[in-house]
């Protein structure tokens, strides 16, 4: 898992970095019902959002990946503009990450899902949009 | 087969382990039904004020999402507990503030006056859903389901009608519950009274068929000997006194015949041989009633034909048939002799008839004897007339011998008596 973990983080410094300093984030199906966005923090860290159906409820991924360990992010999980979740986390590992997992009721009509994570040492923010 | 006291027993003790099994099964559904609605309201009350209403978040009355998705993950799976099938919340204008089934979160319904009661009441109540209601569209269970509901608070202070539905295969597993020990122990019952009942009933039915047939033969040799001493009277004064009357009554004539008799003498000799000869004949008919010479299968019909001789001679016009009879056992022969001297003379001494028809048909293992006049009949539910006690003296004999007798009558329209036995 932190094999993956890493070389996913490695793919998206060497790919992913550039097109996130001159891009927004991108949304996409990346398979099955799963819907997929991503984006830069401003600084060096890149963040990715994914949301798909599980049972009833929506189940909602966020990863913030800075390469280097340690570091200290304070993060909010909205679900239509209502803070649904928020915590705290630091990086860790090769990679350099963290993530958090929530499970949102599947309401009616779409939802719309915000992640938003600060960094208390340089203040860089990642913030991302996903709706399903 | 259904005769036999056995059977009967067996028969009737199914029957009646039917219904109790039955009325078991209907009083055992009720209770089972109470208790799992007394399950029920306790499992809704303690689900909604120890788990729902402690846990809801600000703002989630109010359709807040984050509310709703902390809720849900805090307590959503701890209220399914395994008989709950569905949990909904709502505000008291009929908006779901919150159900498991989250697509109906936020939806508008109308709650029917006892959820209102109950959320202003504060109580606990309970009953069938009704599965056809829009709230209700998401619910597969073909069963039914048991809905409870009571009264919760949010933060805010507003009243919420907690609604648990529960699956109604609970309440008759429920129902299984209370109702299988007690079906356990009535079968053991019914087997143990069978196990029992059925070798003391054989037993005493066995008793009772032996006394039966112990009593069967003791009538018929009571019979039999009443037909053989009706004999040995009938022969000793035919081959005695009457051959010495009819002797006498000839040598009086021929006394009486003599050149030398004066007239006087002639005179009384001539009366005194006619006085003997009347006599004779009365005496020759009264043998004939007590058991006519020659009583068989063949000889019946002219034995009935002397019985309706002496009705000719009270005026009555007689008719007599008799078929089918060869074969047919003595016994049986003189039962019906019997019957029809009986009816014929009821017929002449007090119906006032002026036809009498007597007909005895051997058909097949029955004969059956029919004697019917033209006279003024009785009414046979009344009883009390002097041919009633003749009657039920014959109803007796036939049933001694094994037959049934039938006496259709009515005041005005003559009478009917007709026997039926079988010939072996």
């Amino acid at each position: 898992m932190k094999t993956r973990t890493a070389l996913a983080a490695l793919t998206l410094s060497v790919v992913a970095l550039p097109l996130a300093a001159v891009a927004p984030a991108s949304a996409s199906h990346g398979g099955g019902d799963a819907v997929r966005t991503h984006g830069g923090c401003g600084g060096p860290a890149v963040w990715k959002l994914k949301a798909k159906p599980d049972d009833g409820r929506i189940q909602v991924e966020a990863e913030v990946d800075s390469n280097r360990a340690g570091q200290v992010w304070d993060w909010t999980l909205k679900h239509n503009g209502s803070v649904s979740a928020k915590g705290s986390n630091t990086t860790r590992g090769a990679s350099g990450s963290f993530s958090v997992e929530r499970r949102m009721a599947d309401l009616a009509g779409t939802d719309h899902f915000t992640f938003r994570a600060q960094r208390r040492a340089s203040g860089d923010v990642c913030r991302g949009t996903i709706s399903l | 087969m259904f005769r036999n006291p056995v059977v009967q027993f067996v028969l009737a003790s199914l029957l009646l382990f039917g219904v109790i099994w039955w009325g078991t099964g209907r009083l055992s559904q009720t209770a089972a039904r109470n208790e799992a609605l007394n399950d029920a309201r306790d499992t809704t009350e303690l689900l909604a004020h120890s788990v729902a209403e402690p846990a809801i978040p600000k703002g989630m009355v109010d359709g807040d999402a984050g509310a709703i998705d902390r809720f849900d993950r805090e307590v959503g799976q701890r209220l399914l507990v395994p008989d709950v099938q569905r949990i909904k919340i709502w505000r008291e204008d009929g908006t779901v503030v919150y159900s498991d089934k989250t697509q109906l979160i936020g939806k508008k319904f109308t709650l029917d006056d006892e959820q209102l009661d109950v959320l202003h009441s504060g109580a606990t109540e309970g009953g069938l859903s009704d599965l056809r209601r829009q709230e209700n569209r998401f619910e597969t269970e073909n069963d039914g389901l048991l809905e409870v509901y009571t009264r919760i608070d949010s933060p805010e202070g507003e009243p919420l009608l907690f609604e648990a539905y529960y699956s109604v295969v609970t309440v008759q597993q429920r129902a299984a519950e209370v109702l299988t020990p007690f079906r356990r122990i009535s079968a053991l019952g019914l087997i143990a009274i069978l196990l029992l009942g059925v070798p003391m009933i054989g037993v005493l039915t066995l008793r009772l068929t032996r006394a039966s047939r112990a009593r069967e033969r003791l009538m018929e040799r009571a019979i039999d000997s009443s037909e053989a001493e009706r004999r040995r009277i009938a022969r000793d004064l035919h081959d005695g006194v009457v051959q010495e009357l009819a002797g006498t009554a000839f040598a009086l004539s021929g006394a009486a015949r003599e050149s030398g008799t004066s007239p006087e003498l002639r005179s009384v000799l001539t009366r005194s041989s006619e006085a003997l000869r009347r006599t004779l004949r009365q005496l020759r008919s009264l043998l004939v009633e007590i058991h006519p010479p020659g009583l068989n299968a063949g000889g019946l019909g002219a034995a009935l034909e002397d019985l309706t001789a002496q009705a000719a001679g009270a005026g009555v016009t007689p008719t007599v048939s008799v078929t089918g009879m060869d074969g047919t056992p003595d016994h049986v022969v003189a039962l019906v002799w019997r019957v029809a001297q009986e009816a014929i003379r009821n017929a002449v001494r007090h119906a006032g008839a002026t036809t009498v028809r007597v007909e005895v048909l051997g058909d097949g293992p029955q004969v059956s004897l029919t004697v019917q006049d033209d006279g003024v009949g009785f009414d046979p539910a009344a009883g009390g007339r002097q041919d009633s006690y003749g009657l039920r003296g014959l109803q007796s004999l036939v049933e001694d011998g094994g037959g049934r007798l039938q006496v259709q009558s009515a005041p005005g329209v003559g009478t009917t008596v007709r026997m039926v036995v079988e010939r072996g």
